[in-house]
């Protein structure tokens, strides 16, 4: 699985952080989150999901079959 | 103006039959539309969908938050319904637009972020800590007065770079000035105190030019001075907005949920003792709450959003209130579950303008509760004693909320010494930013 977030989307709720802490990480200045890696580690699939469903903002997309292409 | 199939209702965010029927209300509007309208206030949409609210909130441009008092430029009304009548000021950058309101939070930001909110957890620790000690031997406490009023007070005017004792002057009106009609009789009165506030303002902003200490004022005047284009009236109308915002949300946040642990006294021990569990209460607690209920748009221009038409010049109240009880977006909205969890409440607001000061108000909240469940877990609210706001369409927030617990024994010194303290600490070094 990737992940990505949108940085125009993003508007730093940090609920994505909440979800799953070391997949999100938020930026010192204004706590906008970005990704620790666009490979999610297999263990944190499930919260990365989470995450995509609590971002107020509708900022995170997964591809669930990203290793293969994407 | 042509007839169209607009589905008008009867709707007041500020009316007493508002405050007794929210939440449920929320169904009734959603379901006669997302997007309804009141003729009240010269008329107004407004939106109770949670998908229909987000796609909105995306599209600043369409929706002005602007606050246009003179009408040097389209005069329109910002972001509360009805608009102020006889104001000069806009309400800082929250009635602003991009790219202009960006600006303003480009320079605040740094000061809000998680990591720079963090450094101020200790104070407000102690100082929560201060307040529990003024009354723990009496056995009595007003949560409001004694403790949520007191904390985030204290904080905002360490953020400002203000002296933290000022607090008591800024306290009273900002409270007031929120819940207290335009036509009661006490308006005049509470009139007086936000014009010495904003007098006070003034002067603390000539200080600031010449002695400045760290925060968010010196920060403002630096970034005018460095060439933003800021006018004092905009400056003085962000700290307005920055009081109003830090004072007033986290303390109706903080009633909310002592209220409700009143109620439901077996969920305090796992609060108490689970991390986790506070974090997503934390967000569950605003989402049924929603302390800031709502914010006001004027349309820029005709436009369809989401299958909806709005017209140039219409005005919008985005009810972040009604649309974080839509059930299409969470079970069983009208109950509190304290571990739900995915919440994509909208309760800081959405897209540009959300709540610039959301990780500071969770931090200042979650350290509150985790203070009272250690030092009066076992508190009682009084019955019949909670006040909530008469009008709670600008802040769902209470006046009092008195409580009795068994009396302990003081801790620590005096609020008034751990103030003094605390200065002496901002002042010997530069904590946050
Ligand atoms: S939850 Fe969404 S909006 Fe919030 S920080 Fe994460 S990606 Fe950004």
């Amino acid at each position: 699985m990737r992940v990505k977030v949108d940085p125009d989307v993003c508007q730093g709720h940090t609920l994505c952080n909440l979800a799953a802490p070391h997949v999100f990480l938020l930026r010192e200045d204004d706590g906008h989150a970005y990704v620790a890696a666009a490979e999610v580690p297999p263990d944190q699939e499930d919260l990365v999901r989470k995450a995509v469903a609590t971002c107020p903002e509708g900022a995170i997309s997964i591809d669930e079959a990203g290793e293969a292409g994407a | 103006m042509t007839t169209d199939d607009r589905v008008v209702i009867d709707f007041d965010q500020h009316s007493p039959d508002y405050r007794e029927a929210y939440p449920e209300i929320s169904h009734e509007i959603r379901n006669q539309c997302p997007a309804a309208w009141s003729e009240r206030y010269g008329g107004y949409w407004i939106i109770s969908g949670r998908d229909l609210i987000g796609e909105m909130a995306k599209h600043p441009d369409l929706l002005s938050n602007d606050h246009d008092p003179l009408g040097v430029r389209q005069g329109y009304g910002g972001v509360a319904i009805p608009s102020p009548v006889g104001g000069t000021n806009r309400g800082g950058f929250l009635e602003m637009d991009p790219p202009e309101q960006l600006e303003y939070r480009h320079v605040l930001n740094p000061f809000l972020s998680p990591a720079a909110v963090e450094r101020w957890r200790p104070m407000v620790r102690d100082l929560t800590r201060a307040c529990l000690d003024e009354v723990i031997e009496s056995g009595h406490i007003d949560f409001v007065d004694d403790m949520a009023n007191v904390v985030p007070a204290v904080l905002t005017m360490g953020l400002l770079g203000l002296p933290l004792v000022d607090w008591v002057i800024y306290c009273e009106p900002a409270h007031a000035m929120v819940y207290t009609p335009p036509h009661s009789p006490e308006f005049s009165r509470v009139l007086e105190g936000a014009i010495r506030m904003g007098a006070h303002l003034s002067e603390a902003m000539v200080t600031a030019r010449t002695r400045p200490r760290p925060g968010m004022i010196r920060a403002l005047i630096e970034a005018q001075n460095s060439g933003a284009a800021f006018s004092d009236d905009d400056i003085q109308g962000t700290l307005v907005l920055l009081i109003g915002g830090g004072f007033d949300t986290t303390t109706s946040l903080t009633a909310h949920a002592l209220d409700w642990l009143d109620r439901h006294p077996a969920q305090r021990g796992p609060l108490a003792s689970d991390a986790a569990l506070l974090d997503t209460a934390t967000e569950e607690f605003v989402r049924f709450a929603t302390p800031a209920q709502g914010g006001g748009r004027t349309i820029t221009r005709d436009c369809e959003i989401a299958g909806h038409q709005f017209r140039s010049g219409e005005r919008v109240w985005m009810s972040y209130a009604l649309a974080n009880h839509d059930r299409d977006a969470f079970d069983d909205p009208d109950e509190i579950v304290l571990d739900r969890f995915p919440n994509r409440h909208a309760a800081f607001g959405l897209g540009v303008h959300r709540c610039i000061g959301s990780n500071l108000a969770r931090m200042t909240f979650k350290t509150m509760l985790g203070e009272v469940l250690a030092r009066v877990p076992e508190y009682r609210c009084q019955e019949g004693g909670a006040v909530r706001y008469e009008d709670i369409g600008t802040i769902n927030g209470y006046k009092h909320l008195p409580a009795d617990f068994p009396a302990g024994e003081r801790e620590g010194p005096p609020l008034s010494d751990v103030i003094a303290q605390w200065q002496h600490t901002l002042d010997s070094a530069e904590p946050a930013t």
